[in-house]
């Protein structure tokens, strides 16, 4: 087989494949339309002059003026952007450390490392959810009278009593999306060129010189892609959020939630068509970047090949 | 060059300091939360409900009580597996398939969907799926009445919906990464086209399905919005009866005995199926994503 | 003192005069229109404008003089039980924004609050629920002096008794929000059999009706109706009496469209042809949709009362208290009941709601009709028969 670039895929010029490429196309289309369809209605009936969802009654802009009006829908929205925002730093940040560190540790602790970050993913939000407030509230029963005392005892007013928060919400979220950060990462570092990560790690000298240039650039598409799953996770998750949020602070998915029971309005049409606006953006801006990153690769990957396959007998 | 004593010391510290915040995470937030679950399984119910401590096998033997939602959780999870498998596989393959433009656009059109609320996209089918949606359309159209609302099919719909894109998107992943030029020497080499699919196709794009497969499996598992807004109730996972239990008739202990079977149900039901598949790959390594 | 004697008690305080200006303002017109109005942008502007449809306004009551009430207040509720108006108006004058959490069930809620740090303020529990929470110490007993407004001599005792804990004394943990009944909805474009009973309603539904009734996801009403279609008493925890509950409720299930407390919905759209029902869910349904009848069971079934209440270490405690002497202003609750159409409990109130309220038959019933009805005992919220049963019932 000759080396170099590798061709096109040929395009199917008989009959049948003709045939068998606009099954798939059909296909597409109808699965695009199945996605589709609901969010259309969302984003339709986000314009709704009417008070009911489902009953059209004329266009209007004033559910986006009344959602934008109401402070519990905006603190619900900036809450779970910090959530979702401190979720990705720290569950990059960790995790991406955690990948670096597992690729010189013995093997014993690289296997009971690898066993929890599989547990991590493998159990459930609803499980978490559960599991974590129950730990939280047995914490906070015996961290804060412990405070109490040490505060009682040097002599300050008005010890701090730890409670549930943004804080605990991040804190669950971290868990399961550190653990596919980690994993991501892992994944990355295996394809990479091993001696630049150790020579990264033994150039001790300028180990975190060696590490920004070489072997951060590296992993920047997993990193990225980590911290964007993250993010995603974080803002749109409703199970372990509405265990572990604590007072007065609900994050948007548990705003919606009360607002479906309490009677669903276009209010949340109009919310949901906002953020899918804000992520669509994000989206676009993120994808310009990520083909830039993607075309640079390409290109590293093309000359790697190129050189193992002449080197190859 | 060996390393010295001293640099060999430096990089264990490094090393450990690198570990440090994952694993002291993961004690706090994972280990330890465990333990109070294993703890709370062996407790009794307090009387207004909660946890009460004891040492008793009872809620564990209550376990069969629980058995339809356990199943109905796992048929549709590994049915909701299948579907969105047999139908995200073509699209995945026609994403990989087109030209560099028009497939980055498709690709983020398969996402976008997954940026609307979770919540807000499956209440939107209550409307769709509700008498006066898609019941109505097809009455009108000389179907009959038919109800598909609160039914396996609406939680099945939204389960599909819901998941899809986790489906496609390790599949894509995989696909597109595929060296063309196999494909091209299978058919230069007379092998026809499904031929070449088993053959060629599908064992090499056998890692994205496999993360694919993972990827929607467990989630569903867990599921519990899903039934509860489309099934009326009816349709109960075991996340259901979880919730119920811990949010509906207080029993702890129970509630804690079934999540941690629920635990080791998936973690054993995941290890042999990634176990087998990488033995069909013939890998060593066994990798979640 | 029994069902009969209060209803009786209860029917003469409500034959006080109104004033004509008084009827002039409570025209159904004017409560529609205030609804409308709430559903405009910056329509919250200024309550002291807009008295003529009996919104209330600052004449009928002002925020506490130099208390500072925060600006936050999180309420914990039933589903369409409040009237956003009220809220906006409350909002307008005292600034604090409220958030209206609705749950379930008093079982959810108990839950959450076993739990702990759920961040709520004010509770609407129910009847049955004081004995449990007092002894957990999960509410404060009200502090009267920031009640001005409220004048517990105005209420019905004996809807009034099932807040105090200890029970007999004197300490309130609590005051009536509204009242009602637990029976049940049809809708007679498609329901022409007749239902007066939880017997009709149980068997209709698992017969002719099969896939168009709901029942609520909450085990005291359910499975107490379904007691009460055998025959026994709405708040028995006897074993044989729950195992028949439970082989009937096992029997409907797969007729059932629903087991869900969220009936409203599908009632609407028509999914479903029959419900069990609140009393102010009842009242909205037959109002927007005159098809749909309200029933009282004649075999028995529940009336419920519902409070206000303080949440123990409620962190907006000034403005849970303002909300609570806000809306223990007769005009107030007129206006809010306007909206939710749950009956009231102060007679003040009561005499000056809209003839048409007052004769309407969903909200006050005859006092015949409530001659079997059982309030919920304490015992019902914590029996653990009853809630292994449900929940076993859900997972089956």
């Amino acid at each position: 087989m000759s080396g170099g670039s590798a061709p096109p895929p040929r395009p199917a010029v008989d009959g049948a494949g003709r045939w068998i490429d606009r099954l798939f196309s059909a296909h597409a289309i109808a699965l695009y339309l199945f996605l589709y369809v609901p969010i259309s209605l969302v984003v339709l009936f986000s314009f709704n002059a009417g008070d009911r969802t489902g009953e059209l009654r004329g266009l209007s802009l004033r559910w986006y003026e009344r959602a934008l009006d109401d402070p519990f829908a905006t603190g619900a929205l900036a809450n779970s952007l910090i959530v979702g925002a401190w979720t990705a730093v720290l569950a990059t940040t960790m995790g991406t450390l955690a990948a670096l560190a597992l690729q010189r540790t013995p093997k014993a602790v690289r296997a009971v490392f690898d066993a929890i970050t599989y547990v991590a993913i493998i159990i459930p939000g609803i499980v978490i959810g559960i599991a974590t407030l129950i730990f939280f509230v047995n914490l906070f029963a015996w961290i804060n009278p412990q405070l109490a005392a040490v505060w009682a005892v040097a002599g300050l007013s008005g010890p701090p009593k730890i409670g549930t928060g943004l804080h605990t919400i991040v804190a669950a979220h971290v868990l399961f999306t550190m653990a596919i950060v980690t994993v991501l990462v892992r994944a990355r570092l295996a394809g990479m060129d091993r001696s630049l990560t150790e020579a990264s790690f033994d150039l001790f000298a300028t180990p975190f010189r060696t590490f920004v240039e070489v072997t951060l650039p590296q992993l920047r598409p997993a990193i990225i892609a980590g911290a964007l799953l993250s993010f995603t996770f974080s803002f749109d998750d409703y199970v372990i959020a509405s265990f572990v949020a604590g007072p007065g602070k609900p994050t948007l998915p548990m705003y919606i939630f009360s607002s479906i029971r309490r009677g669903i309005t276009p209010e949340i049409n109009a919310i949901a068509t906002m953020v899918l606006t804000m992520t669509a953006m994000l989206l676009v801006v993120v994808g310009l970047i990520y083909r830039r990153s993607l075309r640079a690769t390409a290109a590293q990957r093309a000359a790697e090949r190129l050189d193992a396959e002449e080197g190859a007998p | 060059m060996a390393p010295t004593g001293r640099r060999r010391w430096r990089s264990t510290i490094a090393t450990v300091l690198l570990l440090l915040p994952a694993g002291a995470w993961y004690a706090l937030m994972l280990l330890a939360p465990l333990v109070i679950l294993v703890v709370f399984s062996f407790g009794d119910r307090a009387p207004e409900g909660g946890y009460l401590p004891a040492l008793t096998f009872a809620n564990y033997q209550e376990l069969p009580t629980r058995s339809t939602a356990f199943f109905n959780a796992l048929w549709m999870a590994t049915g909701g597996t299948l579907l969105c498998l047999v139908v995200g596989f073509p699209l995945a393959y026609y994403l990989a398939t087109r030209a560099g433009s028009k497939r980055t656009l498709l690709l983020v059109l398969v996402v976008v969907p997954f940026w609307t609320s979770f919540l807000i996209r499956t209440y939107a089918w209550l409307t769709i799926l509700g008498n006066k949606g898609i019941p109505a359309l097809l009455d009108s159209l000389g179907f009959g009445h038919v109800v598909l609302l609160n039914t396996p099919f609406a939680v099945m719909l939204g389960i599909v919906y819901n998941y899809l894109p986790l489906m496609v998107f390790p599949l894509y992943v995989s696909l597109e990464r595929l060296d063309k030029r196999l494909i091209e020497a299978s058919k230069d080499l007379g092998a026809g086209r499904w031929a070449t699919f088993r053959q060629v196709t599908l064992p090499l794009s056998s890692a994205g399905l496999l993360s694919g497969v993972i990827l929607v499996f467990i989630p569903i598992m867990g599921e519990y919005i899903i039934p509860a807004m489309l099934g009326g109730g009816k349709v109960f996972f075991i996340g259901n009866a979880l919730v119920d239990l811990f949010l509906q008739s207080r029993n702890w202990p129970f509630g804690s005995a079934v999540a941690i079977v629920l635990i080791l149900v998936i973690l054993v039901a995941v290890t042999v199926y990634l176990w087998l598949g990488s033995r069909g790959r013939g890998t060593r390594e066994v990798s979640l994503l | 003192m029994t069902n009969e004697q209060f209803w009786r008690i209860h029917e003469d305080l409500t034959k006080g005069r109104i004033s004509r200006r008084r009827l002039l303002e409570m025209t159904g017109i004017g409560a529609a229109a205030a609804v409308l109005a709430a559903c405009t942008p910056g329509s919250a502007a200024s309550p002291a404008a807009s008295s003529g449809n009996g919104e209330p306004t600052a004449a009928d009551w002002s925020p506490p003089k130099g208390v500072a009430l925060g600006d936050k207040l999180y309420i914990t509720t039933w589903p369409n039980y409040h009237n956003p108006r009220t809220i906006e108006i409350f909002t307008a004058l005292t600034g604090v924004k409220v958030e209206l959490n609705p749950l379930g069930s008093n079982e959810e809620m108990l839950a959450k609050l076993l739990i702990g740090a759920t961040g709520w303020d004010v509770l609407v529990p129910t009847n049955y629920t004081f004995e449990t929470y007092g002894k957990k110490g999960l509410l404060e007993p009200l502090d009267m002096v920031r009640l001005p407004h409220l004048d517990t001599s105005r209420y019905d005792q004996k809807l009034l008794a099932n807040a105090d804990y200890p029970a007999g004394s004197k300490t309130l943990y609590g005051f009536n929000k509204n009242w009602g009944t637990t029976g049940f909805t049809y809708n007679k474009k498609h329901v022409s059999k007749p239902m007066a009973t939880w017997k009709d309603f149980f068997d209709l539904a698992r017969s002719d009706y099969s896939g168009k009734a709901t029942i609520h996801d909450y085990q005291l009403t359910s499975i107490g109706n379904a007691l009460v279609y055998h025959g026994y008493s709405f708040n028995s925890v006897d074993e044989k009496e729950l195992l028949k509950a439970e082989e009937l409720l096992l029997n409907v299930k797969p007729h059932l469209f629903a087991i869900t407390s969220d009936y409203q919905p599908p009632m609407r759209a028509e999914d479903a042809w029959m419900a069990m029902t609140w009393t102010n869910d009842g009242a909205q349904l037959h109002a927007d949709i005159p098809e749909i009848e309200y029933v009282i069971g004649s075999d028995g079934g529940e009336i419920w009362s519902d409070f206000f209440a303080v949440v123990a270490g409620a962190a907006h405690r000034e403005a849970a208290y303002a909300f609570l002497d806000f809306m223990a202003v007769p005009r107030v609750q007129v206006f809010d009941a306007s909206f939710h159409k749950a009956p009231l409990v102060d007679n003040a109130a009561i005499a000056l709601q809209p003839a048409d309220v007052r004769s309407n038959k969903i909200g006050y019933p005859d006092a015949a009709q409530l001659t079997k009805l059982e309030f919920g005992t304490a015992e019902l919220l914590t029996n653990e028969a009853r809630a292994a049963l449900w929940a076993r019932f859900k997972s089956a």
